[in-house]
């Protein structure tokens, strides 16, 4: 272990309890002799003295603060502080998660999702924040920050330049699946979540907006993909943008029915798409229907054949 | 939006591969799917298909279950709908055979004694049509070559063990499958080429001249 990274963890641990009256030196001192004496891995050094200062200054485990992390080198089952700039925000599909999406710093981007009894204020999009004594979580292989009531979140004025992780992608596959959280959808106009008889789950009775959306799945047969569709692009494939669809659901007195037009009109059919990336979920510029020429894809296949 | 679970890809197989499976893989662990193995080696457990609906019976009056058939190049998939099917039990009311249907469907062998009966559970259904269904055999005799391929290299050493598929057997119906798939583009082809000209030739009646002496270059007039 070079001298700086030896320092970095010095000062790491330092900042996490010089308020309460833990010099420099002491931390030094102790790291160095489990560190170079006894050889101790360095988390297990690290873990060590974190746990020894607590029980000798008599801290709480929840009133430390952990040292500022980057979200590059965050691994599952800590807790941590991150800066970081809020990218995304996602609808929930639980009443349970008050708020979800993505967060970034100079090294990366991660989910994020923060428990509805975690009574936090709401985080803005574009905006940046600290966000202390996050708990990092891993499910299926990707990590996540999730924000508990013991953490704490406070805007800061910084800007936080966010490593670019969105990928531009093109992809061919059916439209396997279109949820039920699709179609012609009134949203909250505080929070953007869809509101059923008028009523926000968060906010209540509120103001609400109309929009045409679709959450889908393409499938090529080896991968699949999640996908959000606008209004732009559904109208581009349907002919049915949010007019259309306003119409359509006022004849039947149903909005019901413009879900069940979209899927009559879309499942099952080949699309080439355009978007971003994220993770696993695409953002959909651009879409229309695969219309290959069939009888050069045939003699592709029958060249497989003999090769 | 965040997955709770993992979703299954939707597999491209032809029926007569799917019809030969035997045995199921997986569903050790609490969370882990369970998958239909086929004998070239595929591991399904959802399946998209774009064929022909050539039955559709309600198994028993009034059961609101109905019984169908889809077929393929290759032969055909039995089917069930029924309640637990919601989306695809609204859209099969509607949708009498024959008609082209695009199904995303998940893939169930059903033991019965010493009997195992390899069969479809539609999630939706939806009228298709041809240019989607040609291509969906295109997409499929791939998918079916690359598997015959990895048996070929001894790849997957569970399902030669299982089922010895006969190969060549498998590589035939592709190839019938595609060369029926050629024939029926070459026609279609001369036949948009005999109406093209026919429509031509009946345009030229109506205006009195030819059509291709349209074409002049400009360059041979002078302003
Ligand atoms: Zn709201």
């Amino acid at each position: 272990m070079d001298e700086n990274r030896f320092q970095r963890m010095v000062e790491d641990i330092y900042e996490m309890f010089k308020s309460y009256g833990v010099t420099k030196k002491e931390i030094e001192t102790r790291l160095r002799l489990l560190l170079f004496e006894f050889k101790v891995p360095e988390e297990e050094a690290r873990r060590t003295i974190i746990n020894g200062l607590r029980k000798n200054y008599n801290i709480p485990r929840v009133d430390l603060k952990p040292a500022l992390a980057k979200i590059s080198e965050i691994e599952p089952n800590k807790w941590v502080s991150l800066k970081a700039k809020v990218i995304q925000l996602w609808e929930p599909n639980s009443p349970i998660i008050s708020q979800t999406g993505l967060i970034g710093d100079e090294t990366g981007i991660t989910r994020f999702v923060v428990w509805a009894k975690a009574n936090k204020t709401r985080l803005e999009e574009g905006k940046c924040y600290l966000f202390e004594k996050v708990v990092i979580d891993e499910f299926m292989g990707i990590k996540s920050v999730k924000v508990t009531s013991a953490s704490e979140i406070r805007e800061i004025d910084e800007q936080i330049e966010v490593k670019e992780e969105l990928r531009e992608l093109e992809v061919v596959g059916a439209l396997v699946s279109i949820q039920q959280n699709s179609g012609l959808l009134q949203v909250c106009k505080i929070c953007g979540r869809t509101v059923k008889a008028g009523t926000c789950m968060e906010h209540g009775k509120v103001e609400t907006t109309d929009v045409l959306r679709i959450r889908g799945v393409l499938d090529d047969g080896e991968k699949i993909y999640d996908l959000i569709l606008d209004e732009k692009v559904i109208s581009s494939l349907t002919g049915m943008g949010l007019k259309e669809a306003r119409k359509l659901a006022e004849e039947h007195l149903d909005r019901g029915v413009v879900l069940l037009e979209l899927k009559k009109r879309l499942l099952g059919k080949y699309l080439k798409v355009k978007g971003e990336i994220r993770f696993r979920m695409l953002t959909v510029t651009s879409a229309e229907f695969y219309r290959p020429k069939i009888l050069e894809e045939v003699e592709k296949a029958l060249k497989e054949v003999e090769a | 939006m965040i997955r709770t679970t993992k979703r299954e890809v939707a597999r491209r197989v032809f029926s007569k591969e799917f019809n030969a499976s035997k045995f199921k893989v997986g569903g050790e662990g609490e969370k882990e799917a369970v998958y239909v193995l086929t004998p070239l080696g595929l591991r399904c457990n959802r399946l998209f298909i774009v064929g022909v609906l050539l039955e559709k019976d309600e198994v028993r009056p009034d059961s609101d279950m109905w019984r169908i058939r889809i077929s393929d190049p290759t032969g055909s998939f039995l089917g069930f709908v029924s309640k637990f099917q919601p989306d695809a039990l609204d859209s099969i009311a509607d949708i009498n055979p024959p008609e082209i249907v695009a199904v995303t469907a998940k893939a169930k062998l059903l033991q019965r004694d010493d009997r195992v009966l390899p069969l479809i559970r539609p999630e939706n259904i939806n009228i298709s049509d041809f240019e989607t269904r040609d291509y969906w055999i295109i997409e499929t005799a791939r998918a079916t070559l690359r598997r015959i391929k990895a048996i070929e290299k001894g790849d997957d050493k569970l399902a030669i063990e299982k089922y010895h598929p006969n190969i060549e057997e498998y590589r035939k119906a592709v190839i019938e499958a595609l060369m029926r798939l050629k024939e029926e583009q070459a026609i279609l082809e001369e036949e948009r080429l005999e109406e093209k000209k026919e429509r031509k030739e009946e345009e030229e009646k109506d205006l009195g001249f030819k059509l291709d002496e349209e074409i002049i270059d400009l360059s041979d007039f002078e302003i």
